[in-house]
């Protein structure tokens, strides 16, 4: 994230994906509440689904971007010095990429299978 | 009234450390009266105050926890012992006296002069009420320091983060009709540490003798910000 | 160690309306400018005034400022000079609009003008119908201006030495000032500024009585600098009394609430201003007002279980106007008083507030000392504000004009200093520095004595009870007798704290010298003045003798001695306004 990109752009990132995980979560939550899959097959096909698929797909990457402001605000506040700091953004930059496509590889091996 | 009151002269001392003074309370004692009385006892106390009405902003001080203005705190209010130390986060020169040098640079750092491009008219520059009502709430912040010293965003970046006073002050012309550096000023607060280190903790908020809210202000900048950017 | 020194163009000792506003003309330029304040600049003691500043922008009815003038003299009861004021009266209007122009958040008109709000004394057509003139920001002016002047001077990257404390003017041979010895206080290490000229701009004295409605600070450091480096202080007998001050407190509520629509009442409920002042009533000037009250408390009609105190009633002005045009009194009255204003009258009293006098100046701010029948200028010395007599309030200073004082004459320093600044410093001059460290180093003595606070505790009792709203011979003898035991006892004071940093009980031992200084030139000047004028009010002399007393008063360190001067009657381009009966 470039350093222009840092403030304003941090600032209204993490709102806006908040708002999608918050209203991405009610709708999940509601699914499972009131017509949760049975079995591996129901879900698969329920994610299988195009409208899902690329919902949950934005869900995760809402996910990420939001964990990533709100951590590297953490260390921005707590972590002085500067190489410790590149290093633990490194790392958490890394990890949370991993989880993207983790995430991004299952769902579209759903919808490949 | 039993006072425990934090003490520290570089000259004898290591670090700081409490004391204990018994003050005689009288009807409507103000804090800073106390203040006085206990130097009266120990003329080596010292902390800084002047007006004894609060409009200088000179005696801000850590009272039980919280940060107040010791002239405008009446004793009665307080709950016994009353815990009187240095404002925290800053660096203590002597007893109650810190160091605020950073948060006055802050202040300086939000360049907080009208800014006037078009040549001055011959009488004033005409405001309408409305226009200037946005300035309450603004411009009578006294710089005693309550609120960047109670912020812990300010705890951790004083170097870097304007902190809450400075914020307000910075909000406090570009919410003034007269100004045209909006832009300028904008631009200026447009990176990671300056504005965007307030987490909306609003301690500020909750210590401000004045009852100003920098919180509100900082949600102003923002959203100015967002206004221009889109 | 050796002394550190540093060297400037300009000093400016004093951070207040005076000195930023002269710090502001010099730093437009490429003069080297130094200003040396003992507190943070917006802690200065401007930062308190309330109601505004005057200045005939006839906003909102027709207005001109030679009404204005004649205002100010008949307030001064003609003891003010006629040049400066009309310089002064002139100067207001091009001031409020530089003011404005820098940021001063003015309260406005509905036509986006600045609001200007009746005041005491202030009349239209040369004593006619009320005069609305004060430009004001809500109750808080003085802060909106004192913030304003600070915010310019970074802006414009004067060279501030924030908590400094000035010991003493350094002086040569020929009487011409080279500077000013201070002392940082963080470090407790003096420190030499050299400079081709010295602005004193130190404020009031206001710490001399035990009621007051002035800061810690206001110890007339100035005055009594001045009063060391050989220059008299003029018509200290003068002190304004404000009449509201918040009962037992001193602490201020502005004449704007009066002139909002505010009254004063007694026990009975009674609007006795009509009594002592027909036309004007609760808008009469100040010494006035205060007088009234004194006297109703004194015959019997005070308010409170000890009827020591009348009420200021405001509750009828309705909640709009009171937290749109008075909501810092709102607030003081809640905490001081424990009265909400909105709904119940506050318990008032009149408190030490304003010493017209102090060093005597010309109208470009320039100090003038006696030298043999005449007077001459002090080469390098300058002084605006509280601590100078120009001398615009004469006898009585109008509410409103004090701002205006600070800003006019400030800017009128700072401007004449830059034109006449010379080429080189002077030499130094080392014994005078020596003197000065010497007054430091006295404090230094060790061992068991009287402490800064006894001392300072009996000086004030005295100056309250000797020499405060009503001054009788008897009374006031009393009162210089006890005040010069009390100065020898000076010598018997001992600091128990001889620590270096951010050592404040040092501090307050050198203020105490100086407000002593300033306490002896009011009681001494005030029992020699054998009329009644303006402030300086005698029961046994209740007349005002333009025969005899139509003077200046200078007093002197050296013996206590007075000596008097001619009142400028002759204004620059106007009519004389010859001395009238003054009435309201």
């Amino acid at each position: 994230m470039s350093r222009k990109a840092s403030g304003l752009k941090a600032w209204v990132l993490q709102r806006a994906t908040a708002i999608y995980i918050g209203l991405f979560s009610i709708v999940l939550l509601a699914v499972l509440l009131f017509d949760p899959p049975r079995d591996y097959a129901q879900w698969r096909d329920w994610f299988a689904d195009p409208l899902i698929g690329i919902a949950t797909l934005v869900y995760v990457v809402a996910i990420l971007l939001h964990a990533w402001v709100g951590i590297r605000d953490i260390l921005i506040d707590y972590v002085k010095p500067l190489g410790l700091r590149v290093t633990l953004l490194a790392l958490v930059a890394l990890g949370l990429l991993a989880c993207g496509l983790w995430a991004s590889q299952s769902l579209i091996l759903v919808r490949l299978v | 009234m039993k006072f425990i009151v934090s003490r520290f002269n570089p000259d004898s001392d290591s670090k700081p450390y409490m004391q204990t003074f018994e003050v005689e309370v009288r009807c409507g004692m103000m804090l800073r009266d106390a203040l006085m009385e206990i130097k009266r006892q120990d003329e080596s106390f010292a902390f800084r105050h002047s007006c004894g009405e609060g409009v200088c902003g000179s005696d801000g001080v850590n009272v039980n926890g919280t940060n107040r203005l010791a002239c405008i705190t009446p004793v009665a209010e307080l709950k016994e012992p009353v815990e009187i130390r240095p404002f925290p986060g800053r660096p203590i020169i002597r007893e109650l006296v810190v160091d605020m040098s950073q948060f006055y640079e802050q202040y300086k750092a939000v360049e907080p002069w009208l800014v006037r491009k078009d040549p001055m008219p011959e009488q004033e520059i005409l405001q309408s009420p409305a226009d200037r009502d946005k300035l309450d709430g603004l411009y009578e912040c006294i710089l005693c320091g309550c609120c960047s010293t109670a912020c812990p965003s300010f705890w951790w970046n004083p170097e870097k983060f304007h902190g809450p006073q400075a914020l307000l002050t910075a909000w406090r012309f570009l919410a003034d009709s007269r100004d045209q550096a909006t832009d300028r000023r904008l631009d200026e607060l447009e990176e990671p540490y300056k504005l965007f280190r307030c987490h909306t903790i609003m301690n500020c908020v909750e210590v401000c003798p004045k009852g100003l809210n920098p919180t509100q202000a900082i949600g102003h900048i923002k959203h100015l910000m967002l206004k221009k950017a889109i | 160690m050796a002394l550190a020194r540093r060297r400037f163009d300009a000093l400016i000792i004093g951070a207040g309306g005076a000195g930023l506003n002269a710090a502001i003309q010099l730093a437009k330029t490429d003069a080297r400018v130094a200003v040396v304040s003992k507190v943070f600049p917006t802690r200065s003691h401007t930062v308190a005034a309330q109601g505004g500043v005057n200045a005939a922008l006839a906003n909102v009815m027709p207005d001109n400022w030679h009404w204005h003038m004649f205002d100010t003299v008949k307030g001064s009861d003609y003891l003010g000079d006629q040049d400066a004021i009309e310089y002064m009266c002139r100067e207001a209007i091009p001031t409020v609009y530089e003011l404005e122009h820098n940021g001063v958040p003015f309260s406005r008109l509905d036509n986006g003008k600045i609001y200007q709000r009746p005041f005491g004394g202030m009349t239209q057509n040369f004593g006619g119908a009320q005069a609305a003139r004060t430009c004001a920001a809500a109750d808080r002016t003085g802060h909106a201006i004192l913030h304003t002047l600070y915010q310019q001077n970074l802006r414009a990257r004067t060279h501030f030495f924030d908590e400094y404390f000035a010991i003493d003017l350094i002086r040569d041979d020929e009487g011409a000032i080279l500077g000013a010895l201070v002392l940082e206080i963080e470090t407790g290490e003096p420190l030499l500024i050299e400079a081709k000229a010295t602005v004193l701009a130190t404020g009031g004295c206001g710490q001399a009585f035990r009621t007051t409605s002035n800061a810690h600070i206001n110890t007339g450091d100035g005055m009594a600098m001045a009063l060391r480096a050989g220059v008299p202080l003029m018509d200290m007998e003068f002190f304004q009394f404000h009449p509201t001050g918040i009962a037992g407190r001193g602490m201020l509520i502005t004449e704007g609430v009066r002139g909002e629509g505010g009254y004063l009442i007694n026990k009975d409920g009674e609007r006795f201003m009509e009594r002592y002042a027909p036309n004007a009533k609760d808008l009469a000037s100040r010494d006035v007002v205060s007088r009234a009250i004194v006297t109703e408390v004194k015959e019997g009609r005070g308010c409170g279980p000890n009827g020591d105190h009348v009420y200021l009633k405001l509750d009828h002005l309705g909640e709009e106007i009171i937290s749109k045009r008075l909501p810092g009194i709102r607030e003081s009255g809640r905490i001081f008083a424990g009265v909400d204003a909105a709904r119940e009258p506050l318990p008032v009293f009149p408190t030490a507030h304003y010493a017209m006098g102090g060093i005597p100046t010309d109208r470009y701010g320039r100090v003038l000392a006696p030298v043999g029948t005449g007077e001459e200028i002090v080469p390098g010395l300058y002084a605006a504000g509280e601590c100078a007599c120009v001398s615009v309030h004469g006898g009585n200073r109008l509410g409103g004009n004090s701002l205006l004082d600070i800003l006019v004459f400030g800017r009128a320093a700072g401007l004449d200093l830059l034109q006449h600044m010379e080429s080189h410093h002077r030499p130094m001059d080392e014994a005078s520095v020596d003197k000065a460290m010497a007054r430091l180093e006295r404090w230094d003595r060790k061992g068991e004595g009287l402490s800064v606070a006894e001392l300072r505790e009996a000086f004030r009792r005295c100056m309250e009870d000797h020499a405060g709203v009503f001054r009788t011979e008897e009374i006031m003898t009393e009162g210089v007798e006890r005040l010069r035991e009390l100065r020898e006892q000076l010598s018997e004071v001992r600091l128990q704290d001889h620590s270096k940093v951010f050592n404040t009980a040092r501090i307050e031992a050198l203020e105490l010298e100086n407000i002593m200084a300033c306490g002896m030139a009011i009681a001494v000047s005030a029992l020699n003045r054998q009329e009644s004028r303006g402030t300086h009010s005698r029961p046994d002399y209740p007349k005002r003798d333009d025969v005899n007393w139509m003077k200046h008063s200078l007093y002197l360190l050296d013996g206590d001695q007075l000596d008097y001067k001619p009142v400028q009657t002759k204004p620059l381009s106007v009519e004389t306004f010859p001395p009238k009966e003054r009435v309201y």
